[in-house]
């Protein structure tokens, strides 16, 4: 199993890499690599989350920085308010603000999880293009709504002023938040991977492949399919909470349609359905712009042939170009 | 007197202008291979669809078991024991052949909301899967993606996924399209192992195939049945040679 083996060791130097980097960084004296690859991990594991959906549940979601910026608005209006020393909602219970990220965390996570089940619920109900469209229709419909946030900042988002408290951590260092979400990012591959692997992951991709012979067999898809979304929308949420507190600063732009776009040309890029793939892609689509931007502000004239190439001659991504795999999802 | 099995009470479906079903009418004995013939555009595919449950039907009913089950949806069906093959394959071909084969054995053994135990390690497959592999020869072939294995690999997996349901009526739909003729015999083979154990209603061009293995067989013309009778009556029937062999002076 010589191909198995090649894609155990791209995942392990992979995992090397992001362990070391911050060290080699701090050595060089290079501390920006820090942040810009605290990035990476974060928009690798929404990219991740959106993987699930495009790459194994057969769902093309436009609408995915829904979840990336309402659990970025968790984060910042528990934020806020824990400043303003004024309870969220007081009636029917006070709820106070926070800057506890064992509190603001899980909750950006269930509140996201929450969200892609009442939208989710809806959207499932269609197929297709029109499901791609609905997907869109509601994120936007979120990005209006904290647009018009005039409390929050509106058009203009918020900033934090520091990021979220951690017993034994000091988040505000940019090593501790760098591990901090690397720690995340690892948990969150490690049940994605079982998830895909299990009964219900079968369930899933078989219904991604063939939904006539699912209903044939007797299994109503539906369910499952829902199922995958909210935990999609959940990690997202996830991934915006831990982007809140990198940039500290949140906006509607989180939730804008450009950054569903980005996220799944992230995952295109590092190869659909690989889940190791998105965020390779992450980084890859992330450097560029990085580099890119500065020679030119349309950098995205060199990403849009790039994307092309890869796309057309890569069937699983670079991922897939690293690992010589061809097919088969997982 | 045997069980009925099935039964279709003036079945009808209609696209538009056409009518594919018309009145149709015929009932299934439990434990027989029961064929459905006729000419191309006959309407075989629209009833099979419309027993599945793939298609709703515009009147008519469908007893299965003596319930009306002409209003549930296709995969309420399945889980009350119909299983069925595609004319054309409906396979999972990204997945490999042992994981659709667990997909199948899955579907009849509680609710599939397991997140953690990898899928093919899951206890309540792990003894019937190999055995299921066997039963349609692809045992060798289980860790391969599903979409390389050959024509008619995919239509033993195919049948062998129906089958792994333990259905009590099975509906083949032109099981042997496509197939050549050692597939052919292989696939009788295994139709003709069932018998008994399962009832099935074949839907096939192939004649040798249909009087080889049918105890009952029904004619289906433009829509309508024209007999429901033994091989050896259809064989000798007037109306069923006119539809055939077209109007002969």
């Amino acid at each position: 199993m010589n191909q198995k083996n090649r894609k155990i060791s791209v995942i392990a130097g992979g995992a090397l890499l992001l362990l070391l980097l911050p060290l080699v960084a701090v050595l060089l004296e290079e501390t920006y690599f820090i942040s810009l690859f605290s990035r990476i991990i974060i928009y690798g594991l929404a990219a991740v989350s959106l993987d699930l959906l495009l790459g194994y549940g057969g769902m093309i979601s436009l609408g995915h920085a829904a979840y990336v910026g309402i659990g970025a608005y968790v984060v910042g209006i528990f934020f806020y308010h824990a400043q303003e020393m004024e309870p969220i909602i007081s009636i029917p219970f006070i709820m106070h603000g926070s800057e506890n990220a064992l509190l603001v965390l899980p909750l950006a996570i269930i509140i996201s999880g929450f969200f892609a089940l009442v939208i989710g619920s809806l959207c499932l109900r269609t197929k297709g293009m029109h499901f791609i469209m609905i997907t869109l229709a509601f994120a936007q419909m979120i990005y209006y709504f904290f647009v018009s946030l005039e409390k929050y900042g509106g058009d203009d988002g918020l900033s934090l002023y520091s990021r979220s408290s951690l017993p034994g951590l000091d988040l505000s260092n940019d090593l501790h938040f760098y591990y901090f979400c690397l720690f995340l990012l690892i948990g969150f591959l490690f049940l994605v991977k079982r998830t895909v692997d299990s009964r219900f992951g079968l369930v899933v991709r078989g219904g991604s492949n063939n939904e006539r012979r699912l209903k044939a067999l007797g299994i109503n898809i539906y369910r499952y399919k829902l199922v995958c979304f909210v935990i999609a929308g959940a990690g997202a949420g996830l991934a915006g909470g831990l982007l809140a507190n990198q940039t500290e600063y949140i906006s509607p732009g989180l939730m804008h349609w450009t950054l569903s776009g980005e996220l799944m040309v992230m995952v295109l890029l590092g190869g659909l359905g690989t889940l190791f793939g998105p965020i390779l892609g992450a980084a890859v689509f992330l450097l560029m712009e990085e580099t890119l931007a500065m020679y030119t502000e349309h950098w995205m004239v060199f990403m849009g042939p790039f994307l092309v190439l890869v796309v057309i001659f890569a069937k699983r991504g670079l991922f897939g170009l690293l690992t010589g795999e061809q097919n088969n999802n997982g | 007197m045997a069980e009925r099995l099935l039964e279709v009470v003036n079945l009808n479906k209609s696209y538009g202008a056409l009518q594919a079903t018309k009145d149709l009418s015929f009932s299934v004995q439990k434990g027989h291979i029961h064929a459905i013939i006729g000419p191309n555009g006959a309407g075989k595919t629209t009833l099979v669809n419309q027993l599945t449950g793939d298609i709703d039907s515009d009147s008519g009913r469908i007893v299965y078991k003596e319930h009306n089950i002409t209003q549930l949806k296709d995969y309420q069906r399945a889980r009350l024991g119909i299983a069925r093959s595609f004319q054309i394959t409906h396979i999972f071909e990204n997945l490999s052949v042992a994981e659709n084969m667990a997909l199948a054995l899955f579907a009849h053994s509680g609710h599939n909301f397991r997140f953690w135990q990898k899928s093919l390690h899951s206890s309540s497959i792990r003894d019937k899967l190999p055995e299921a592999l066997a039963r349609v020869d692809l045992a060798a072939r289980a860790e391969i993606p599903a979409g390389a294995l050959s024509h008619g690999e995919k239509r033993q997996l195919e049948v062998g996924m129906a089958l792994a349901a333990e259905p009590e009526l099975l509906i083949l739909d032109e099981p042997m399209a496509g197939m050549g003729p050692g597939g052919t015999v292989e696939l009788s083979k295994l139709i003709n192992a069932l018998k008994g154990s399962v009832t099935i209603l074949l839907v096939e061009h192939d004649m040798d195939v249909v009087f080889a293995l049918a105890d009952m067989i029904t004619v289906m013309v433009y829509g309508e049945a024209i007999i429901t009778a033994t091989p050896e009556q259809v064989r000798r029937d007037t109306k069923v040679q006119t539809a055939y062999l077209g109007e002969e002076a």
